[in-house]
């Protein structure tokens, strides 16, 4: 009887946690996941909506052929009373992305899975599909699509193993590149003429064994065979071992507990282990990136989407392990500068406040990094122990510290006309004869603010006289210092030193008119508590004013992906975060919105800009 | 080449104002100079954001230097044509005006000789539009309009672009060794000597209507 009891309490709580089954289908290896709880609210999108997000770009071209066309998430066969799961994941081996989902009607999911071939893979109880790309694993009443691809890192690495292994020599020649033409050739087609007819049934001539691949057929047939075992890998892993991230992470799994809107999942500490830029650590100081790695043991970030009407909230934890703990600790714990809110406009659609103690941080890492350091016995890491060790000493840390602080602000005030100089061309009635003066002109110039927190303001002084001794751009204007034509040569830069903060600015009104703050045009008494009241950061934006103002021209193309996900609605973007504790720091984006769009397409858009921002990799 | 093309048109449809004068003089034996101007003097905070750019649009930003050399490479190449001489450009690359003059013997050479310099630094074939007569001279009557290969640039400016030109302008001028009669063009103005013919527009009104600059200008016969 008792075991009766323990057996349907035991169900009954496993029925509550993993009554929604498709989070059992995720990847241990992804790294991260965002997971849609209550997709009832996806039922009106659009399938030809959902295939613009990037987030379903890198899964399923098959989508984009046409089969989505005028139909929605609801006519897709997807079982909404289940979770909707997007991963991503990228080791060294491989890069694994997808989704996955419950499964209702499989006529209907395959009206838009249309491209998809039956395969036999040799997994009783599973319906595997596959096309080039992807594969659709179906188990029950769930499903996963998934591509997993192997890195051409590791592509290479099999290959050339292979390669040498068969006594060839190098494939290919070194070369400088800078002996490229980089003009394009462009190659016209020419007039194919036939002096000998071919005769019936003859053959070219084999130049080569066909039966001895080239360098590059062999690393295709890698390629090919790394990519069937990765994905036999991972269906022995998900459906024969019962091994998926809900069961492997602890984390993650009481993250699926949640019933709040949608839930994210990061792994910092899994990114950190399989960045690539570190395989020089890897390789060459194995010991020294293994302490590293530990310092980034429990670096994890998890968040929960809350929809209350017309706003969503998004709750971010970052958490850290002991020690890297013990360093963010030190540098959040700073005093909030009140200086910095006299130079905050009101009328400031976009600002943010960054509080924290670069000296205390210095001071905390230096004590965890450097034992670390000092124990790698590597002569090249000993010379930089050294050196750091007699920087430490020498170097004036009271002078460097209270130049620059950490704690900084900004604004971005909109778009204003600025004063320019062009060249225009006049003519004589009498003959048309033209000739060139100099005339006044005005351009619309962003108008961006920064400040830093400053102890020692003696030294950016002593630097700008300097500076002024050097040009005559540079001009003391009393109150402020001036640089002319300092922004794309065109439009001049102030610079204002005073009330403990330096600020640089492009804002001619402000170094002229409120060099000593805003005064009644400064932000709102609630604003400023809001921001006092923040952790270490805050952060706010007016979407419609700030991001669909904001000048592209200024941002690199993937910054600007992420802002074009934004763009186009209106709402107000508040970012808070906590008091830092040596175990975590917790954000809050607070993101309330106006306008005709369903509150679906809103938590989308946010998903998407997330995945953008989490999957970047330059 | 293609690519600084490709960035000049980028070029003409971010900045918000644009100037181009061309100014065409035909002498009685049906030789003249042609001086042509374009100046983005009050862009240039527009210009240098561009240029501070690696790509645009997913296109490499060639740097002041790459462009220099390619204005270079179309000096030389126009310079080799058959009837043509004198060619002279000018370059400002802290106002952005580019400034270009060539002295040629007849009209026909200096068409022929505009379209083989574009194709040979394009590496682009102009096909049927570079053998498009755009100008022609019988003496007493001069009849001009845009070249087709301007047409086919203008017509690529994407609808965004569109509210940007209007701040821009395209100024024409054609001057001759004698008296104008008359000109069919109601856009036209006559200066005072009467030995020209000014048509001044948006760069947005030439986009949209391509035949607005084109005019037919009757001179006084020399036989008068």
């Amino acid at each position: 009887m008792k075991n009766a009891l323990i057996y349907s309490i035991s169900l009954f709580s496993s029925t509550l946690l993993f009554g929604q089954k498709s989070e059992m289908l995720i990847p241990k290896d992804a790294v991260t996941v965002f997971s849609i709880n209550n997709i009832n609210l996806l039922q009106k999108i659009s399938m030809d909506d959902l295939v613009n997000y990037e987030f379903m770009e890198e899964v399923h071209q098959e989508l984009f052929d046409g089969s989505t066309s005028g139909k929605t998430l609801m006519d897709a066969g997807i079982d909404f009373d289940q979770r909707l799961n997007l991963f991503y994941g990228k080791s060294y081996q491989n890069e694994i992305s997808g989704f996955t989902f419950g499964v209702k009607n499989k006529a209907q999911l395959f009206e838009v899975f249309d491209d998809f071939q039956e395969l036999d893979m040799g997994f009783p109880g599973l319906e595997t599909y596959g096309t080039f790309f992807n594969n659709l694993i179906i188990k029950g009443n769930s499903a996963i699509l998934v591509r997993i691809e192997p890195t051409m890192d590791y592509i290479d690495q099999i290959t050339d193993s292979l390669w040498f292994a068969r006594g060839n020599e190098m494939p290919y020649e070194l070369y400088d590149e800078f002996e490229f033409e980089e003009e394009e050739e462009v190659l016209n087609e020419e007039e194919f003429v036939l002096e000998e007819p071919i005769e019936e049934n003859s053959f070219p001539e084999a130049t080569e064994d066909p039966n001895i691949k080239n360098y590059y057929e062999l690393r295709d047939s890698v390629q090919m065979v790394l990519q069937g075992k990765e994905l036999e890998r991972l269906m022995k892993e998900l459906f024969n071992d019962q091994i998926n991230l809900v069961t492997t992470d602890n984390r993650f799994a009481g993250q699926m507990t949640h019933q709040s809107v949608g839930t994210f999942y990061l792994d910092n500490s899994r990114n950190f282990e399989k960045s690539q830029g570190l395989w020089y650590f890897q390789t060459v100081l194995p010991s020294l990136y293994k302490d590293i790695q530990e310092l980034y043991t429990g670096n994890v970030i998890l968040g929960d989407l809350i929809l209350n009407n017309n706003i969503v909230e998004f709750q971010v934890q970052a958490n850290y392990g002991d020690e890297l703990g013990t360093i963010y600790k030190q540098m959040n714990d700073s005093k909030f500068d009140k200086n910095v809110l006299k130079y905050i406009p009101e009328s400031s659609t976009g600002y943010f406040t960054y509080n924290v103690n670069l000296r205390q941080a210095y001071e905390q890492a230096y004590k965890v990094i450097m034992p670390i350091l000092s124990d790698e016995r590597n002569a090249q890491i000993s010379m930089n122990v050294l050196t750091i060790e007699l920087l430490n000493e020498f170097i004036n840390k009271d002078a460097l510290f209270g130049t620059y602080k950490g704690s900084m602000f900004g604004t971005f005030n909109g778009v204003k006309k600025i004063k320019t100089k062009k060249i225009e061309f006049y003519y004589d009635e009498e003959t048309f004869e033209y000739g060139e003066r100099e005339a006044e002109a005005e351009e619309d110039m962003p108008i961006f603010t920064v400040g830093f927190s400053i102890d020692r303001s003696d030294i950016p002084e002593m630097v700008m006289h300097h500076m002024s001794r050097l040009t005559s751009k540079f001009k003391n204007c009393g109150t402020y210092w001036k640089f002319d034509n300092a922004i794309l040569d065109a439009a001049p830069m102030y610079f204002i030193n005073r009330n403990g903060l330096f600020i640089l600015t492009n804002d001619e009104d402000l170094a002229i008119n409120h060099v000593n703050g805003y005064g009644s045009e400064a932000l709102s008494r609630n604003a400023c508590k809001a921001a006092k009241k923040s952790g270490f950061m805050y952060g706010y934006v007016d979407i419609a004013e700030t991001l669909n103002r904001f000048p592209m021209g200024l941002l690199n193309p993937r910054q600007e992906e992420i802002i074009q996900t934004l763009k186009g609605k209106s709402g107000q973007v508040e970012l808070t975060s906590s008091k830092t504790t040596s175990e975590q720091t917790n954000f809050n984006l607070h993101y309330s919105f106006t306008g005709e769009e369903t509150t679906g397409k809103h938590i989308l858009d946010l998903v998407n800009s997330l995945y953008v921002v989490t999957t970047f990799n330059p | 080449m293609k690519k600084i093309v490709v960035l000049f048109v980028l070029f003409l449809s971010l900045v918000s104002c644009i100037e181009i004068w061309d100014d065409l003089t035909i002498h009685n034996d049906g030789s003249g100079t042609l001086r042509y101007k374009i100046n983005l003097s009050s862009s240039k905070v527009k210009v240098n954001s561009i240029l501070a750019l690696d790509t645009i649009d997913g296109k490499k930003v060639p740097s002041i230097q790459e462009i220099s050399s390619k204005v270079g490479d179309f000096a030389r190449t126009l310079d080799a044509q058959t009837g043509i001489s004198n060619v002279v450009i000018e370059e400002n690359y802290t106002d952005f005006i580019l400034k270009f003059s060539c002295d040629f013997t007849s009209i026909m050479a200096l068409q022929s000789g505009l379209a083989n310099a574009i194709e040979a630094v394009s590496k682009e074939k102009l096909g049927p539009e570079a053998d498009e007569i755009w100008i022609t001279w019988d003496g007493n009557k001069l009849k001009r309009s845009i070249p087709a290969f301007a047409r086919a640039k203008m017509k690529a400016f994407k609808s965004k672009e569109l509210e940007l030109l209007k701040e821009g302008s395209y100024t024409t001028i054609s001057r001759f060794d004698r008296q104008i009669d008359r000109f069919d063009n109601p856009l036209g103005t006559l200066s005072k000597n009467k030995q020209a013919v000014m048509m001044k527009s948006s760069t947005y009104s030439v986009k949209e209507n391509q035949d607005l600059l084109e005019n037919t200008i009757y001179l006084i016969s020399t036989k008068n």
